[in-house]
């Protein structure tokens, strides 16, 4: 083969990232890729020349449950990232899930017992497992016909969000279900997207900060459908669901 | 974004995305799970169409961006800032994993029958741009096109075809009806080309 080097190299990079080298050849250049840094800035110049090329592709939305079962497979590695590093949050971790299970099972009750008094339990059964609430916001959202859809549960020190579904909540194909939250005075801002459970059931997604922090001006919570997670400082679309936000303690 | 358009076609990431991108994935690699949720917001649908355009099965393509997304978690530690922009490395671990299902003779096989039973381009998509206007229109975007067209359409064609729709040599050569050495030599012109183009362009 009459090429030196250097132009075999950036040959054989440059249809490795097109994909035409294949078979026993691709395998062989990317034992090749492991070995020698001028192969690597080869292909690094292939993939930013490609890159131009792909621009022209028209963008096309995926479906929604691209991204929760993404984020599905994300959280469950991400608690366990999290409690295999030490870091400060691993402990929250082992902490949260029983807490706010708990904390969830009495934090709905109190809540539905405040709108429908007398419809779930006795005055007495609340007021012995209030005794052992950790400190929460709940958020209690409504449907347009008032009726309580979601219930959105925090600690207060920490970010996971759980939301459970009361009743189902059908998000439009290709929309996501993005809660926001709405602060005494100021405007509207995003903490997350909520993948409502089939009734009655509960999903979680993980705030960037402490729900102290972002919620304890907040006086109420809500749900557009959105196109995708919205950004901060993003206006929100029509609320689907709304509804008060409070501290439980 | 502000007080610009977006163009969808020529420019998924504008520049101002691109460093907040950079920024992101630099908050993925720490396990910030919102910096994630932002980094699919601004690339999943560019990223989708390009693993559609290889895989032509939006099912199969869904599950391709779900696992290029899910490695983006795990390896944004390993994306360098200095290295390219951040859509470039996305689109390649894309591609990657598109490739990988394509080149699986099963797959290939379902993706390849629509395109090459007619002998035409994309008769069953028609609706899309074919790969030759993809490559067009972008090589009109870096201002190569003069300089790419100075190569015979057909050599085009075989980059285009093998870039966007992923196909190998020899199903290149099957869509064009050409034989496989002519197909590997205008591959190879195509890409001389293009790396020429872009290096007068800089």
């Amino acid at each position: 083969m009459n090429y030196n080097r250097a132009d075999l190299l950036d040959r054989l990079a440059s249809e490795y990232v097109l994909g035409t080298l294949h078979g026993a050849a691709r395998r062989r250049f990317e034992k090749v890729l492991v070995e020698s840094a001028a192969a690597r800035a080869a292909v690094q110049g292939w993939e930013q020349r490609f890159a131009s090329l792909a621009a022209s592709v028209p963008p096309v939305v995926p479906s929604l449950r691209v991204w929760t079962a993404t984020e599905a497979r994300i959280a469950s590695t991400a608690a366990s990232v999290a409690a295999g590093r030490g870091s400060p949050r691993s402990w929250w971790s082992s902490f949260w899930k029983p807490a706010l299970g708990f904390a969830f099972g009495a934090a709905l009750t109190i809540a539905l017992v405040q709108l429908m008094p007398g419809a779930f339990v006795s005055l007495d059964e609340l007021a012995q497992r209030q005794q052992a609430l950790p400190q929460s916001y709940v958020g209690l959202l409504l449907d347009r016909e008032g009726l309580p859809t979601l219930l959105i549960s925090s600690t207060r020190h920490g970010t996971r969000v759980t939301v459970k579904s009361l009743r189902p909540v059908a998000v439009p194909a290709g929309k996501v279900a993005q809660i926001w939250a709405l602060p005494k005075d100021g405007a509207a801002f995003p903490i997350g997207v909520a993948v409502p459970a089939k009734p009655p059931g509960s999903t979680s997604f993980e705030m960037s900060a402490t729900s102290e922090k972002l919620l304890s001006n907040v006086t109420r919570l809500a749900v557009s459908f959105e196109d995708g997670p919205a950004r901060a400082g993003a206006t929100p679309g029509e609320f689907a669901l709304i509804g008060p936000c409070v501290k439980l303690w | 974004m502000k007080g610009r358009e977006f163009r969808p076609t020529l420019s998924a990431v504008s520049i101002t995305d691109s460093a907040q991108l950079q920024k992101d994935l630099a908050r993925v690699a720490l396990g910030d799970r919102a910096a994630f949720a932002r980094v699919y917001q601004a690339t999943s649908a560019h990223l989708f169409g390009v693993a559609l355009r290889i895989l032509n099965r939006r099912d199969v393509a869904e599950d391709v961006l779900q696992e290029a997304f899910v490695s983006v978690w795990h390896h944004a530690g390993s994306y360098q800032a200095a290295s390219g922009q951040p859509m470039t490395w996305l689109i390649s671990i894309v591609r990657n994993k598109a490739l990988d299902v394509v080149r699986s003779a099963s797959m290939r096989h379902e993706t390849a029958m629509p395109m090459t039973a007619d002998g035409e381009e994309m008769e069953v998509h028609d609706e899309r741009p074919s790969p030759l206007q993809l490559l067009t229109q972008a090589t009109e975007a870096m201002a190569i096109r003069g300089c790419m067209e100075a190569l015979d359409a057909s050599h085009r064609q075989c980059l285009a075809l093998a870039y966007y729709q992923g196909m190998s040599h020899s199903e290149v050569a099957a869509h064009m009806r050409a034989p496989l050495g002519s197909v590997k030599a205008w591959v190879r012109r195509g890409l001389e080309r293009l790396k020429k183009c872009m290096e007068n362009s800089q």
